[in-house]
């Protein structure tokens, strides 16, 4: 067959016309794509997966239930291996590569102010789970927001709490961290009103032993120690505690003495020890949702975030009519803190709220997720716990 | 898609530059640095330091360059006697050094909240993609002066002169060498090469902190260098660049593997940079450019 030229022009100009027109066609069906960027090597490696988990969880039941916008979503996992240079690669790919609308879950407060540049950039919402004061401060133009209450906060809650247990030699043990500074300023400011005296002394978080620094901190001779790491180092630092044989009060945060380091040390090392974490409002729907969702028990309060976000980010695609970070932007607070407006607990529920028209005011699995106007929690309770008998058990919710 | 592939490619232009540092003091004269991310930090620290008192770019860039080479000398100095696995031992003692400054002197660093908001030059008459264009230049030309400075020297009777001195410091000595003086020019230039590496880094990223200058990053570059060829500049030219893109090209990888849990992902990317490391070693242990070595005169 001798193809002539006319036909040839006809049949290019045919498939060219094919070409162009799928887009328009398959834009419909292609999924909205969200992402994690959690630790899950380095030394956030602990509570990277299990927050990767919940928010596949939120996603899965979204899905199941029809999807958002007609559109189904897809959630890619990368990690941030708690490397701000390692963080910031993979952001690149998320944003550039996946063109995810929102970034979900980063930990270390490093690799939050690595990436946060890049997503504000970019129009890439980021939902974090760090802690450091001065993320919320960084000019993100409304596109971060973080369900981890700041050190401001929770510093004076530790200084009061010791405080109100009759502690007035309160001594401040921390590995060198963002929030380092301002969680002291804050448990003195405390501590000072009501007469006590503060102490505090900063570790390197990779010894494998704190005798010499407990030492230390005895000298002081403390009624209170206020312990401010990470699992990994207070592991060994309750263990020296012991053998040292501190018998005063030990307060410590919520996501360091968990169960797993319950169980990991002597019963006697742990038994009496305080912690203090922002409220995952237990008992609350969302929160006994999460738990059935995941299969764990006792999810930590970076798990319940990061749950909370995810549905966060899917309501306000939704509120909003269309997928994109402004869009997540100017519509989260719309779910979030509508007042009045009908209150959910988990995406599913609010998708149908939010297509019947209503207002939707969302109450977490970590707590009421209110934000102000620079991304920070509005209010937060928390939740004091005593290690019992092998067990964590609860003392009061303030 | 575009913008990924310009950051990756300035990266591996950055990693190329510690490479070529790397080359320089190991492939010349063979004094084994892993110290690299401690030259790397410094040039970082310095250059974001000095711009954010005021200071000009160039300023910046300039003192990196200074700092760098003031403690490669001062590294040199300490480490006079030290030859092989106990000059690495303290090499990396001092990268250690640097990040806890870096993270415990919070009145110069601000700890580990690290310094945000490095200025970035011409960002905001480029825009954004536009920055990353110009960057990608930026670095790609230094490397290119770099690299091209840096043949000069493997090339003249200098580089030859540290090639005595890695061979056997002894005999270079008695061949009228002063070992020590070049020794210290060598590990100081060294340094400043790294030095210039990080403060271009901190003003591509803008933002630096400790957790930024783990050992692994060094370990990242002793690979590249493995991989391109120990002892030929082009070979760790290369080898910088391939190492970011096996870095990265792992992410792809592994998610082509069906069925695994993110966790599982990130864990055969570890097991895959790994395996690269040992198949390097076992398979071509010369690099992909190996050293040349001129043949030695024929004497009639």
């Amino acid at each position: 067959m001798v193809i002539s030229r006319r036909m040839l022009l006809g049949s290019t100009a045919a498939l060219a016309g094919t070409l162009a027109l799928p887009p328009l066609s398959l834009a419909q069906g292609e999924p909205i794509r969200l992402a994690t960027l959690t630790p899950l090597t380095g030394a956030g490696g602990p509570y990277g997966p299990v927050m990767v988990k919940a928010a596949k969880a939120v996603v899965d039941e979204v899905n199941a239930a029809g999807g958002v916008l007609g559109r189904k979503i897809e959630l890619i996992s990368e990690d941030d291996q708690t490397n701000p240079e390692a963080g910031v690669r993979a952001a690149r790919k998320l944003i550039d590569v996946d063109k995810v609308v929102a970034i979900i879950g980063t930990w270390s407060s490093a690799v939050t102010t690595a990436v946060a540049p890049l997503c504000w950039e970019s129009k890439t919402f980021l939902a974090t789970v760090s802690g450091a004061d001065a993320i919320t401060l960084l000019p993100h133009q409304g596109y971060l927001i973080r369900t981890q209450p700041n050190t401001t906060l929770q510093g004076r809650k530790f200084g009061e709490f010791a405080l109100a247990q009759g502690a007035k030699r309160v001594f401040f043990l921390s590995p060198q961290t963002p929030f380092f500074q301002s969680q002291l300023d804050n448990i003195t400011a405390a501590v000072k009103k009501g007469g006590g005296e503060v102490g505090s002394l900063v570790y390197d978080d990779k010894k494998p032993s704190y005798r010499s620094e407990i030492d230390e901190a005895l000298r002081f001779k403390p009624d209170a120690l206020v312990l401010g790491g990470y699992t990994p180092d207070t592991t060994v630092l309750v263990k020296d505690l012991y053998r040292a044989g501190y018998k005063g009060l030990v307060v410590a945060f919520g996501y360091s003495v968990n169960q797993k380091l319950v169980d990991g040390v002597p019963a006697e090392a742990v038994e009496g020890i305080y912690t203090i974490s922002p409220s995952p409002a237990e008992g609350s729907k969302a929160y006994e949702r999460l738990v059935k969702l995941i299969g764990v028990a006792n999810p930590d309060p970076y798990t319940t975030q990061v749950y909370d976000e995810t549905n966060l980010i899917i309501m306000a695609i939704a509120a909003a009519g269309q997928a994109s970070g402004t869009a997540i932007k100017d519509n989260i607070r719309k779910v979030a803190q509508s007042k009045g407006g009908v209150v959910v607990d988990n995406a599913v529920d609010g998708l149908k709220a939010i297509a019947a028209g209503k207002a939707v005011d969302y109450d977490g699995a970590s707590g009421p997720c209110d934000f102000t106007d620079i991304g920070d929690i509005a209010d937060c309770q928390f939740r004091y716990e005593q290690v019992k008998a092998g067990k964590i058990t609860l003392v009061k919710i303030a | 898609m575009l913008s990924y592939i310009l950051f990756t490619l300035t990266l591996g232009g950055i990693y190329a530059l510690l490479s070529l540092s790397l080359n320089l003091i190991w492939g010349g004269a063979g004094m084994v640095n892993l110290g690299l991310a401690g030259f790397f930090a410094v040039g970082a620290y310095a250059s974001a330091l000095v711009t954010g008192a005021g200071a000009p770019l160039v300023i910046g860039w300039g003192a990196a360059i200074v700092v760098g080479l003031a403690a490669g000398l001062l590294v040199t100095f300490c480490t006079l006697r030290l030859r092989d696995d106990y000059l690495a031992i303290v090499t990396l003692g001092f990268a250690e050094v640097v990040r806890l400054v870096a993270l415990n002197e919070r009145w110069l660093t601000r700890g580990a909240d690290g310094i945000s908001g490095i200025q970035a030059p011409l960002k905001a008459e480029l825009g954004t993609a536009g920055f990353n264009l110009f960057y990608l230049g930026l670095v790609a030309a230094v490397v290119a002066v770099v690299w091209f400075g840096l043949r000069r020297l493997d090339l003249s009777p200098y580089g030859r002169a540290l090639r005595a001195i890695r061979e056997d410091q002894e005999l270079a000595s008695f061949a009228g060498k002063r070992v020590l003086r070049f020794k210290f020019e060598a590990f100081a230039l060294s340094a400043a090469i790294a030095a210039l590496a990080g403060a271009l880094y901190a003003h591509y990223a803008s933002y630096v902190s400790p957790d930024h200058f783990q050992p692994l990053i060094t370990i990242y570059i002793f690979l590249g260098v493995t991989a391109g060829g120990v002892g030929r500049p082009l070979g760790a030219l290369i080898g910088g660049y391939a190492v970011v893109a096996f870095l990265e090209a792992t992410r792809f990888m592994a998610a082509l593997m069906p069925g695994l849990s993110p966790l599982q992902h990130a864990a055969l990317r570890e097991i895959m940079v790994g395996l690269a490391l040992i198949l390097v070693l076992h398979l071509r242990p010369q690099g992909l450019l190996p050293e040349r070595i001129p043949p030695a005169p024929r004497v009639p």
